[in-house]
């Protein structure tokens, strides 16, 4: 099956800084694609120049066939965005909003209740279709952008911060709801998020770093890669210790991030072993993990999601 | 089309839903209203019965009203492009420009629905002629209505031009404040403009509100029956490039004016967002 978006040798540079530096990747249909890097990667800038938003400098973006920067009015129709921020008209009705969506994207009339009443099944809405959108919760709002999304079914849903802001039940819902949709109506995402243990429901998942993709992979190999276990210990005294297990573990990688040292080795065991008796500083905290995301983001970008908000 | 009747349509309905609005914006024409209508007319009306005995039935506001209701539309008109500048803020102009509705139909849409509201406005302002003591033709009150309708569309496209391409209510309440005055006073609304200095001549001749409140008041009073001396007392004479100017002409340039200025709204809302 032909790739759903192809984006080729895509840049874009401003006056002094090259945003996006020569970026390539395919999304396959039907997958949820996890796009990641930290702040000022040049995630925005790409996701822009993909959604039609913004011109690149050089390179081309095809989605479902068609050429974005020529075929504009097409992609526009072929894709449903879902923003961070509210883009809900909050003097409107959940109704209206939806029924101007329809227009927008020339839904034909007599499908447009239809379909209306279905999007508002799927995000459990039905009961709220009259009521003003400022009377709406923050789950609320965006349950209703994701259902306006998808009204005139675009073969691709960029979800930029789906869950955002909220609190973790309604985030749990809103992945739900979006888990559901893929199954329902084997929608193509595109999904960036701050949340790694989110992001694991990807399919595949890109990284992005200074302009560059970083590397894609599903989630199961990235975490290979990082590979083996990760040991976090404290200690009394942190500098004396991490001074004395460079000496003496070989194999493994040491690095020290806010009062934890962290080790990351294919044989926890032996090192756990070594470690107890070696150590002359008491230990204060010790946990042993397989690799998260957080290891595999922290390993292509050299930051910790968290770092890289501020 | 379906595009611009969507943006339009919402524009309308908003402005029919906010109460606030739609008696808020009738303080400062009512107070003009006062001023010129009450304040003026004595002086005007004993000039005119000493020059002229036989027309003591004269009556200023009847001239002053077309052009209060011609302000009403000024004002409405640019402050319903501000529109723009909210949906920016919040956030709603996104969702228009992520769909596949053309850039153009956008400020289309967008003028449109200025203008409705500002016509409504307009409209309105009919109301209070009973209690100001004269009266017109309703004939020729519902002839003025798409007359009206013209120059508000001429003005939108101003308050859109502005908006399209500035970032702040803040600075668009400036520029507004800067533009509007001159407009109301060198448009012959409120007292004639036949005898301006050069330059001041230059820009009644390109202000769109000189032309609408001309119309309006050639429709809505029985110009034709009136002596020389209101004629040109009241600034009915208008001329261009030294001859009579018609209605047809007026009405060419009002167009012509909405659609130039459209259209550079457009290429603004291009560069703006790609």
């Amino acid at each position: 099956m032909e790739p759903i978006i192809k984006v080729q040798q895509l840049n874009k540079k401003y006056k002094d800084t090259h945003a996006v530096k020569n970026v390539s990747f395919d999304v396959e249909q039907g997958e949820i694609f996890g796009f990641l890097g930290p702040n000022g990667a040049g995630k925005s800038t790409t996701i822009n120049m993909i959604c039609t938003m913004l011109a690149p400098t050089s390179g081309t973006v095809t989605i479902n066939g068609f050429n974005a920067a020529v075929e504009r009015s097409k992609v526009r129709e072929s894709i449903g965005i879902i923003f961070q921020e509210n883009t809900l008209d909050e003097k409107l009705t959940a109704g209206e909003n939806l029924m101007l969506h329809c227009r927008f994207y020339r839904v034909p009339k007599k499908r447009r209740e239809e379909r209306i009443q279905e999007v508002l099944q799927i995000v459990d809405l039905t009961q709220s279709r009259q009521k003003k959108v400022e009377t709406f919760s923050g789950g609320m709002k965006r349950r209703l952008e994701i259902a306006r999304g998808l009204l005139h079914y675009p073969k691709v849903l960029f979800l930029d911060e789906p869950t955002v802001g909220l609190d973790p039940q309604t985030r749990a819902h809103i992945w739900e709801y979006i888990l559901r949709l893929k199954r329902k109506e084997g929608i193509t995402m595109f999904l960036t998020t701050h949340y790694l243990d989110e992001a694991e429901i990807s399919d595949r998942i890109a990284i992005m770093n200074h302009g560059k993709i970083s590397t894609i992979d599903s989630p199961a190999q990235l975490k290979k890669q990082v590979g083996g276990d990760i040991i976090e210990l404290s200690a009394k005294d942190n500098d004396q210790a991490a001074a004395e297990l460079e000496q003496y573990i070989e194999d493994a990688e040491i690095t020290r991030q806010d009062g934890t040292i962290k080790i990351k080795t294919a044989d926890s065991d032996s090192i756990i072993s070594g470690l107890m008796k070696e150590l002359s500083v008491p230990i204060t905290h010790l946990n042993i993990r397989k690799p998260t995301l957080n290891d595999v983001f922290l390993s292509f970008t050299g930051r910790d999601i968290e770092q890289s908000e501020s | 089309m379906e595009g611009i009747l969507a943006i339009w349509q919402r524009d309308v309905i908003k402005f029919l839903r906010d109460r606030a609005r739609l008696f808020g914006s009738f303080s400062m024409p009512i107070l003009f209203l006062l001023i010129f209508g009450g304040g003026l007319s004595g002086t005007m009306e004993g000039l005119i019965s000493e020059t002229v005995p036989e027309e003591s039935d004269f009556q200023y506001i009847q001239f002053v009203f077309p052009g209060i209701v011609a302000m009403t539309l000024l004002m409405t008109s640019v402050f319903s492009s501000l529109s723009i500048i909210e949906d920016r803020d919040f956030g709603y102009m996104k969702e228009i420009l992520v769909s596949p509705v053309l850039r153009v139909s956008i400020a289309v849409g967008k003028m449109l629905g200025a203008s409705t509201v500002a016509c409504i406005q307009g409209i309105m302002m009919f109301l209070l002629i009973p209690f100001l003591g004269i009266s017109y033709p309703l004939a020729s009150m519902i002839q003025v209505i798409p007359f009206m309708f013209l120059l508000a569309c001429a003005l939108s496209s101003v308050g859109l031009l502005i908006a399209s391409f500035l970032k702040s209510t803040q600075g668009f309440q400036l520029i507004v404040q800067l533009l509007v005055m001159p407009m109301v006073f060198l448009s012959g609304a409120l007292f004639p403009v036949n005898n301006m200095p050069g330059w001041m001549d230059v820009v009644v001749k390109i202000n769109p509100v000189t032309y609408g409140v001309d119309i309006m008041k050639k429709v809505m009073i029985d110009t034709g029956s009136l002596s020389p001396v209101i004629r040109e007392a009241m600034g009915l004479n208008l001329t261009l490039f030294g001859r009579s100017i018609t209605v047809f002409e007026e009405v060419l340039f009002m167009l012509t004016f909405t659609i130039i200025l459209v259209l550079l709204a457009t290429l603004s809302f291009r560069r703006s967002n790609a």
